[in-house]
């Protein structure tokens, strides 16, 4: 008895933990890490990005040596601020566009979570056979650097004085600036209730706006509230516009009866700086079939902008907003180095626009707006 | 043995023996002092030099996970003994989601020394008796010498250490022993129908309950079943098996009723609110060979050196037919606390699985493994003397020192020893109190907040006390916490933080600046920083005052009565118990010797 209860017990526990060991994906990591298949060094690699070890990821590209490491670190993992560095790969999807026996490529599409919301992502990489093993071939490619030179700083900005040190912020004791919304449109999407439109500061002084609705029934009962959040530039200089939009999940547009609008301002100090402009703004089929609008962004000042959000208006031939989108870039602003957008559009919507406006709010880690 | 006593042990035996109802000492007359029991007045000693200091330096408090939220609950019942509704986390939620004696008793002593020092003292009243419930227990199984070292062991489990000092796990290592204490009475009602033994056992289970009820559940499976398979073996002979069932049976239903009527309103409660969040991820349901971190932290810390003896556990296990039932008992709670290395608890818990965290289960295995390495222990110092009480000594220590060491080692650090006064300053000061607030990257230094500030948050340390919609639909834990939980955390912030002025949540106190982007772009401009910016204030202008947030889940005054009274009188009825009614057993020593395989033939001892 004891020899046959004490085996059978080791001989069962072990048995248990290979059961186990196999269920929790211990035979496909070892198999991953043999990259036998262009997808499985695919999944090395990002297995090893996700746990950001750049130098293991480095040494398994099929061109270590092309790699210039503080750009492949940028691409993948982010730098200076930027919102990649303030991301974590949280899973991703790999499979094959087209293969032969030396090369291949495989699309991965990677899921970021970030600190602003999830961010997803889709890649090609190119994989060469090396023996019996595969191995992704990165672009080789050096970070590109602004040249030397001198930027004129010349912008407007507003200080608010007369503050004291025990008043809260926004404790003036003033008149809030005047802004109005200029426009309102409700829409029923397929799974929510949207109310978009846009708002002015027809003030002289910057103002700090906030945008809310509430939905009323038809018994005048409130329904849901919410408010446009990160759909919104918070921060208007004087006669600026920002397109705004509420969502409201779970809400058919047919129990609506109106909607209370709840523009809220107030002074603050702002500045003019950065100017980000805008550049080849064009509506276009990504590789995923999706409608998206894309373009450059041009950080005109001298600072880094380290995360920069692009929110899009999108009107019909009445002029009127028919949509509002909006997007994080994953890569910061480095001044004079024009860094490319994309923000998804209905296809639904689609084909109604007739013209778009694009507006950028950022974050840098000193100050906002 | 006539000799007077020293005049200064004097006090030591009035002690001794005015607490003689706790523990029982050696009776045995042995010369050589390796082979004699260790006394459990020394043991009692020895687990207060060792934890004492530590507790003293208040060390659960700066580098465990959950000590500041024992505070935070007792610093409640400290103002509010009758009323369990506490507005101050998740907008309002009610304590009778969690047994509240071990906060009761803190809140009790917290009158004396305050709630910091009230918390220690209770700890160490657990580890203590910790100790006691060990010996106890193994005295079912093994003899006195044996138990003795199974007691001294416990003192430097690294079980015991992880769990006081790195979880803060105070209820588990509160109610664990209580329960070990209630067993034996368990065993002597089943096996002779002690009539005495089952009013002092049921009220020992409602005390443990009263503390935590999780590990009273899973302890009546892991420990219960083997001490009723005992009580069997060791019945009378007149007595039949299914008598010794029928009278376990009437204890588990006086048990059950006893439990169900103390903790009346923590069941009003849960069946009012079922525990119906996304499940949240927790490292212990790991696979522990997939991740070195994980595989230290969740078995080779806890377990010490008793991973070397656990072989040893099975073998003498399955060698000894009355020992058989513990070893099986400790098999299956070991396989139970290595999570998701095995599947067992996935098929035995289902969808549970993913709600419960399985280091408990660890504690169990260490515990129900101890009465046999007692065995082992006596066995290696009987063969190798002095050099094996020196070796059995220094993996004991080794084993604590490990699990103290891990507090630095590990990957893992809590922040619970983060300076938050001028956040609870900042709150307490100029009306901020009308606000509710939040704290990001404030990990469990948020209990702390809480405890010391009168504005109240939306966040909260308790999962299963959370009934708000934003907090409960996405998976992720602690507000404070989002980025550990990826998207399901950050999308349950933004979630959060879109419902702002619904709470009335207007500051936002950031400790990593990772959060930072979110709530700028969200509107939230910084007001002011503390300690050099490791602390920023976020504020938000447009949001409106708090105001009570309408809830279903709080208690009625009748509930909060039954709350404060009957959990607090199962504990004093138990110490009163404990005092009045001396057990029989202890008087007629009617333990049942455990089988001593003797080398020697007795006439060869009388040669000599």
């Amino acid at each position: 008895m004891k020899y046959v209860l004490s085996i059978s017990i080791g001989a069962v526990t072990f048995l248990l933990i290979c059961i186990a060991w196999l269920q929790s994906g211990g035979l496909a990591r070892e198999r991953m890490r043999s990259s036998r298949t262009p997808d499985e060094a695919t999944r090395l690699l990002l297995t090893q990005v996700q746990a950001r070890n750049w130098d293991k990821a480095l040494s398994s590209l099929a061109n270590t040596n092309d790699v210039d490491k503080a750009s492949f670190v940028h691409d993948l993992g982010g730098s200076n601020g930027s919102l990649l560095t303030y991301a974590t790969l949280e899973k991703f999807d790999v499979w094959p566009l087209h293969a032969n026996e030396q090369q291949a490529t495989v699309r991965a599409k990677l899921h970021y979570s970030t600190a602003v919301g999830p961010l997803d992502d889709v890649r090609d990489f190119q994989v060469q056979r090396a023996g019996d093993t595969w191995k992704v071939s990165w672009p080789a490619g050096k970070l590109e650097k602004p040249a030397p030179q001198v930027i004129p700083v010349n912008y407007l900005r507003w200080d608010v004085i007369n503050r004291g040190a025990e008043d809260d912020w926004g404790v003036q004791n003033v008149d809030s600036p005047q802004v109005r919304i200029v426009s309102m449109n409700a829409l029923q999407r397929p799974d929510r209730v949207v109310i978009l439109g846009e708002i002015v500061n027809e003030d002289t002084i910057p103002a700090y706006i906030n945008v809310g609705a509430t939905l009323l029934r038809a018994d005048g009962n409130a329904m849901a509230q919410e408010n446009s959040f990160d759909k919104i530039s918070h921060i208007l200089l004087p006669k600026q516009v920002s397109p705004y939009r509420i969502d409201f999940p779970g809400v058919q547009l047919k129990d609506i009866k109106s909607v209370r609008m709840d523009a809220k301002s107030m002074l603050v100090p702002a500045s003019a700086d950065p100017v980000i402009a805008v550049n080849r703004q064009r509506l276009e089929t990504d590789p995923l079939g999706k409608k998206v609008l894309r373009g450059e962004l041009l950080n005109q000042s001298g600072q880094i902008v380290n995360i920069p959000h692009v929110l899009a208006s999108y009107y019909d031939g009445s002029g009127k907003v028919i949509w509002v989108s909006d997007g994080y870039v994953d890569q910061e602003l480095q001044p004079q180095i024009p860094v490319s957008f994309a923000v998804d559009l209905p296809d639904d919507i689609a084909p109604k626009v007739q013209n778009y406006h694009v507006t950028v709010n950022h974050f840098s880690s000193s100050h906002t707006s | 043995m006539g000799k007077p006593a020293p005049a200064n042990l004097k006090p030591l035996r009035r002690i001794k023996r005015l607490l003689s109802f706790v523990w029982e000492d050696s009776k045995t007359v042995e010369t050589n002092l390796l082979r004699r029991p260790i006394p459990l007045t020394a043991i009692a000693l020895l687990a207060i030099v060792v934890h004492a200091p530590f507790l003293f330096m208040e060390l659960p408090l700066t580098t465990s996970y959950d000590a500041n939220l024992h505070v935070f609950f007792a610093s409640h019942y400290a103002h509010h003994w009758f009323n369990p509704w506490n507005e101050k986390w998740f907008a309002g939620f009610s304590q009778t989601t969690y047994p509240p004696l071990g906060h009761q008793w803190i809140a009790v002593f917290s009158l004396l020394v305050g709630l910091r020092m009230a918390y220690m003292l209770v700890q160490l009243a657990a580890i203590v008796l910790l100790a006691i419930g060990v010996y106890r227990f193994a005295r079912l199984w093994v003899d006195e010498r044996a138990a003795s070292y199974a007691a001294a062991f416990s003192v430097f489990l690294g079980m015991v250490s992880f769990l006081v000092y790195s979880a803060g796990q105070l209820s588990t290592t509160l109610s664990a022993p209580i329960y070990l204490l209630a067993l034996p009475y368990f065993y002597h009602w089943s096996r002779s129908a002690d009539g005495r033994a089952l009013l002092k056992g049921v009220v020992l289970v409602l005390a443990a309950a009263s503390v935590h009820h999780v590990t009273l559940i899973f302890g009546s499976f892991l420990f219960a079943l083997p001490v009723i398979w005992l009580a069997c073996m060791d019945r009378k002979p007149e007595t039949s098996v299914l008598s010794v069932l029928f009278r376990a049976a009437i204890f588990a239903v006086l048990a059950g009723i006893g439990v169900g009527a103390v903790l009346f309103p923590y069941w009003v409660e849960i069946i009012r609110h079922p525990i119906e969040q996304i499940p949240i991820p927790h490292a212990s349901r790991s696979n522990l060979l997939l991740n070195m971190n994980y595989l230290i932290n969740y078995f080779i810390v806890p377990y010490g050196a008793l991973i070397l003896a656990m072989p040893v556990v099975i073998w003498l296990g399955a060698g000894s037919r009355r020992l058989r039932p513990l070893m099986l008992g400790f098999w299956v709670a070991l396989l139970l606390g290595l999570g998701g290395t095995t599947p067992v608890p996935k098929w035995l818990f289902g969808r549970a699985f993913e709600i419960l965290t399985f280091e408990r289960f660890t504690l169990s295995a260490a515990l129900l493994a101890l009465p046999i390495v007692g065995l082992i222990a006596a066995s290696l110092i009987d063969r190798f003397g002095g050099k094996a009480a020196g070796a059995l000594a220094l993996a004991s220590v080794l084993s604590m020192a490990l699990a103290m060491g891990w507090l630095t080692w590990s990957p893992f650090h809590t922040l619970s020893g983060l300076n938050v006064n001028s956040v609870v300053e900042f709150l307490n000061r100029g009306g901020h109190d009308h606000y509710r607030y939040l704290t990001l990257g404030f990990g469990n230094a948020l209990p702390k907040v809480s405890t010391y500030a009168h504005a109240n948050s939306v966040d909260g340390e308790y999962n299963s006390a959370r009934l708000l919609p934003e907090m409960t639909h996405y998976g992720s834990a602690q507000l404070t916490s989002s980025k550990f939980f990826g998207t399901a955390g950050m999308e349950s912030l933004r979630a959060m933080l879109k419902h702002a002025n619904n709470y009335g949540l207007k500051y936002i106190f950031v400790h990593d600046p990772y959060y930072e982007p979110m709530i700028a772009f969200a509107g939230w401009r910084q007001i002011e920083s503390y300690d050099s910016g490791s602390i920023t204030v976020w504020s938000k202008e447009d949001v409106p005052p708090a105001r009570p947030i309408q809830s279903d889940a709080m208690p009625t005054p009748l509930e909060g009565l039954l709350w404060g009274t009957l959990p607090m009188g199962s504990s004093i009825l138990a110490i009163v118990l404990a005092i009045l009614l001396p057990d029989r057993h202890k008087a007629r020593g009617r333990f049942v010797p455990f089988p001593v395989r003797t080398t020697e033939p007795e006439f060869a001892r009388e040669v000599r």
